[in-house]
């Protein structure tokens, strides 16, 4: 049987709540600090909850103005994460090289912001016309696209919207493309810039999102807490290079892990109620595609959303899928400190999963200040921790919809 | 957003009205061709045309609505075949005074 094509992971990008870089972000994970704070925007007076993990960006530090004018907030992350992991993995393709490297971005909401300002000139100040690229600034695939014609990859372009999990089944599926021989380099990750009026309005109505901290604003999303109150939106992107080892390894590319493994799964159940049973099989299935041993996992970036039913699923799925090795392995919700980011989520805690291997560290789980005794695994609460050993990650996403996605990753072993 | 006609009929020279319209079309056009694509002043000569300075097909689209914004016309579509910068100036002012009323329309003054 022929050895299936191995997949590393060469570069990392990210804009996020918690720096819009690799290193900032890094630096302030693995310290628990928190991008959460009260939003700046004009409507935030009518609304209940005022608190997000908004991203401090200005699109001219990355793009030239002309053409930051012609896209939404979601595209010009995604472009200057992009760019970021392209330069990070020092990646120069050429002309035939560049039909076997494509594109897979996650995103949940598209142009968000440009389709509320445009629609609200139409309905509220009754425009008898709206911003002339509206449609091409709002459909989904405009981040995918606009990256491969900035860097000329022409092999496949998608675009996977999968709610919550969109950017961790973008990557899978990359990583995929590229095990299976169809391509050799991947830009692969998901972008989300949905913090708008109406998002806050809709998101209110669910009522799931967190209630703001009395004392502190930033702490108000708890996951795995006996206190937690539910989500806190977030915003950002994050983009990866996936490699064929071989190319990675001949040209000697900075190497953070090799992406082992994959597994996706549908609840096929309740369109917002998580399952315990489709997390847990997502989870088994990457391990399988990853051929990694349940007591191997040395650290699982969580879901936790710091909603009542996730925390308490996806803790009772891990004790299912690991057994007693579950109060072993440490599990953290980084979305504590950059919230929910929905389409890309999946692809900022990849990278958080890949830096604990890079720098044998675990970030925290923070504000998890009451003990939840139904959430009783170890959530690295509210201090990081440095000079562990960290071979293999796990990072878990599971979607309203009931797409449920996971990722394998190991330190390089050659 | 008018004031650049408003003077017009008290002016007795109907060709230096005409010429200062002009100027004040082309100065408002480049203005806004700067603030859309970074353009430095200098390129941006009446002669010079569109597909010189790097438009393409949407970039033209995106800018008739500016232009439609800055002087309150209506572009209607098919209607704006324009190569050159100065085209672009002969357009506007010609949409400006057909969709113009008033006592200090170009096309009044025109007609008087």
């Amino acid at each position: 049987m022929q050895m299936k094509r191995r997949v590393a992971v060469t570069g990392l990008g990210i804009i996020s709540p918690c720096g819009n870089n690799i290193s900032d972000f890094s630096a302030n994970i693995m310290t628990g600090k928190s991008g959460v704070r009260r939003i700046s925007s004009e409507y935030s007076n009518l609304l209940s909850v005022k608190i997000a993990g908004e991203v401090n960006f200005n699109p001219l530090d990355y793009l030239p103005k002309r053409q930051a004018s012609t896209l939404d907030r979601v595209n010009q992350f995604a472009l200057a994460a992009a760019s970021q992991a392209r330069k990070d993995a020092e990646l120069s393709l050429g002309t035939k090289e560049k039909e076997r490297a494509g594109v897979y971005i996650g995103s949940g909401m598209g142009g968000a912001n440009t389709i509320e300002s445009e629609y609200d000139q139409l309905f509220r100040h009754n425009a008898y016309r709206i911003k002339p690229l509206t449609v091409l600034m709002v459909m989904n695939n405009a981040s995918a696209s606009h990256i491969s014609i900035e860097y000329g990859l022409s092999g496949p372009c998608l675009t996977v919207s999968t709610a919550c999990a969109s950017s961790t089944n973008a990557i899978g599926e990359a990583f995929r493309q590229i095990r299976d021989g169809y391509v050799d380099v991947m830009l692969a990750g998901g972008t989300e810039a949905f913090l708008t009026y109406g998002s806050f309005r809709s998101w209110e109505s669910l009522r799931v999102l967190a209630a703001e901290d009395p004392d502190d604003p930033s702490r108000s999303c708890k996951p795995f807490s006996k206190n937690r109150t539910g989500l806190v939106l977030g915003e950002g992107a994050a983009v990866v290079v996936l490699e064929e080892i071989g190319r990675a390894t001949r040209r000697g590319a900075p190497i953070y892990a090799e992406l082992l493994g994959y597994g996706s799964t549908s609840d096929a159940d309740h369109i917002a109620r998580p399952s315990l049973e489709g997390q847990a099989r997502s989870m088994s299935e990457a391990l399988k595609d990853a051929g990694v041993m349940p007591k191997n996992i040395d650290y699982i970036n969580a879901h936790g959303t710091a909603t009542q039913w996730n925390d308490l699923l996806e803790t009772q799925a891990i004790k299912k899928v690991f057994g007693e090795h579950a109060y072993k392995v440490p599990v953290s919700s980084t979305k504590s400190m950059h919230g929910h980011t929905m389409g890309a989520a999946g692809a900022i805690e990849f990278v958080v999963s890949l830096l604990t291997i890079k720098h044998q560290a675990l970030p925290p789980t923070i504000n998890l200040d009451q003990p939840d005794p139904e959430c009783d695994l170890d959530y690295v609460p509210n201090v990081g921790r440095k000079g562990v050993k960290v071979n293999t990650v796990m990072s878990n996403s599971f979607a309203f919809g009931g797409t449920n996605a996971v990722l394998i990753a190991r330190k390089l072993e050659i | 957003m008018l004031e650049a006609y408003s003077y017009a009929p008290n002016n007795g020279d109907p060709l230096v009205c005409e010429e200062e319209v002009n100027m004040s079309t082309l100065e408002r056009l480049r203005t806004l061709f700067i603030d859309k694509f970074d353009f430095n002043v200098h390129e941006l000569k009446p002669t010079a045309t569109l597909e010189y300075l790097g438009l393409d097909s949407l970039d033209k689209i995106e800018f008739m609505f500016d232009i439609e914004s800055e002087f309150h016309i209506t572009i209607p579509d098919q209607e704006f075949k324009v190569v050159t910068i100065q085209d672009m100036v002969d357009a506007v002012d010609r949409f400006v005074s057909e969709q113009r009323i008033g006592p200090s329309s170009p096309a009044m003054i025109s007609n008087n």
